[in-house]
């Protein structure tokens, strides 16, 4: 689905992987890596200073980039809500497109866990977790093709993080869908992700299933991350 | 119009000091720092005032047509540099301020010559203008600097607009939209409560030169509604030719002029 050639932005240097259709990928490493700014390469928020980047056989940048955006779904570390209701937010992206449906707005918050009365809710009036639920919504709403995840559950308390991960667990486990995500939080990791890609000094250090390179790194500063 | 008939001898002017005199001794007492600054300003506005009363009193003499271009296009150039500073960064800037200004000033200039509200004589003219160009370039630098601080607290919400596949002017709408609210509504907030908490200077100009006040409220009302109009039009002009400049042609958020 994904394949990076040589993808260099700094921090990150001559990137070479490939991530199959609904892979379910877990970006880690320390602060500073160039993870995030992976995140931005995928959906083109972000350019590369070279290398090339492709999109189901297709280099991305041949890709009318607003459409492009709308396959590959990004929901961002902090929620970062327009303000107005729920249902502004959640309706924004398919509206863009002229492809806003009401009555997939129940199924949207279903997905989320938050009940149909939150509908007219204003935004301002949610807590954290609400807030992050509601930007999951948001992207869901693109029917997006891939979901990139950037530590969604950072910013959240511990209870509020775990009801976060529920969410995502359903979802991934419901619908078949490529997902990349960056985290901190290896338990997270071991429960949402079936491949580990361990990014460190702007390269890419090891690649595995999850339990292999967490359970038997093989490189030395994995090890010392896992040990922290 | 009547002429002015009370004159503020020198004498009197002279006694203006002790205005100065007040904010700089509660600079003084309070260690404000800002004395120099204090005497600096009053020095300047002194002589930058009779200076501009030297020029206008030759500029009235000349010919309509040669005074009032001549001194119209040194205020909208002087204006435009001025306005600049608050978004030198961006690409384009000068000629987008100078452009919006020069049209602004030949509309109002145009409305005032084609209803007969104002003659086209340089002592009716250049003052007249002045207000209006004043006003745009104060409301072109606000919406600059108001747009440049929106899309730095804003930055999450454009990444999330875009990333959902929103076009540059789709993401930027709220930004559009609360710059311009944060440059017209002290213009609105001025025009709401116009005579009622205080009188305009162009008004009290004309009272104290003994004009009747129900002229000088006409003159007011001219100047005032052509300001309101001008200062929204130059602010959305700005606006809306700059916001494009925070994107590259991929539609990413840039920080203008890296």
């Amino acid at each position: 689905m994904f394949r990076f050639e040589k993808v260099s932005q700094d921090p990150l240097v001559n990137l070479t992987f490939t991530i199959e259709k609904n892979e379910k990928v877990i970006l880690f490493g320390p602060s500073g890596a160039g993870k995030s700014t992976l995140l931005y390469l995928f959906n083109r928020l972000s350019e590369p200073d070279s290398g090339t980047i492709y999109f189901n056989g297709k280099p991305i940048i041949e890709y009318p980039v607003t459409k492009l955006r709308k396959k590959i779904g990004l929901v961002l570390q902090a929620p970062h809500l327009f303000p107005g209701t729920v249902l502004d937010n959640i309706k924004y992206g398919p509206s863009l497109f002229g492809e806003w449906e009401d009555k997939n707005a129940e199924t949207l918050l279903e997905y989320v866990q938050l009940p149909s009365s939150y509908l007219h809710k204003d935004v301002s009036h949610l807590s954290g977790g609400e807030e992050q639920r509601v930007s999951l919504a948001r992207t869901l709403a693109n029917s997006p093709e891939v979901l990139l995840l950037d530590e969604p559950t950072s910013a959240l308390d511990y209870q509020t993080a775990e009801e976060i991960e529920e969410v995502l667990e359903g979802l991934i486990k419901e619908h078949e869908m490529t997902m990349v995500m960056v985290t901190h939080n290896l338990s997270q990791a071991r429960r949402l992700g079936d491949r580990g890609l361990f990014i460190m000094d702007g390269t890419l250090q090891e690649d595995g299933t999850i339990p292999d390179i967490l359970d038997h790194p093989k490189n030395e500063k994995l090890l010392k991350f896992i040990e922290g | 119009m009547n002429a002015l008939t009370p004159e503020v001898s020198n004498q009197s002017l002279f006694f203006l000091i002790i205005f100065v005199i007040i904010p700089l001794t509660l600079s003084y007492f309070y260690q404000l720092g800002l004395g120099k600054n204090v005497l600096w300003s009053a020095f300047r506005g002194t002589v930058q005032l009779f200076a501009i009363g030297y020029i206008l009193t030759y500029l009235f003499d000349l010919p309509a047509s040669v005074g009032i271009p001549l001194m119209v296009g040194i205020m909208i150039i002087i204006a435009t540099f001025h306005a600049r500073q608050k978004g030198k960064e961006l690409p384009y800037v000068l000629p987008v301020i100078f452009v919006s200004l020069l049209f602004v000033e030949g509309s109002v200039l145009t409305m005032w010559l084609v209803f007969d509200m104002v003659q086209f004589r340089p002592s009716e003219v250049i003052p007249m203008s002045g207000m209006v160009i004043g006003n745009s370039m104060v409301a072109m630098g606000l919406a600059l600097e108001r747009m440049k601080s929106e899309f730095r607290d804003n930055n999450g919400r454009l990444l999330a607009a875009l990333s959902l596949g929103a076009e540059p002017k789709q993401a930027s709408h709220l930004i559009v939209q609360r710059t311009l609210h944060a440059a017209l509504i002290p213009n609105v907030d001025r025009l709401k409560t116009i005579g009622l908490v205080q009188l305009p200077g162009m008004m009290t100009g004309l009272i104290l030169g003994g004009v009747e006040p129900v002229m000088a409220i006409k003159y007011q009302l001219v100047i005032s509604l052509s300001i309101f109009s001008s200062v929204s039009i130059s602010a959305m002009f700005v606006t809306l030719a700059m916001y494009r400049y925070f994107f590259n042609k991929n539609k990413q958020l840039i920080e203008p002029g890296d």
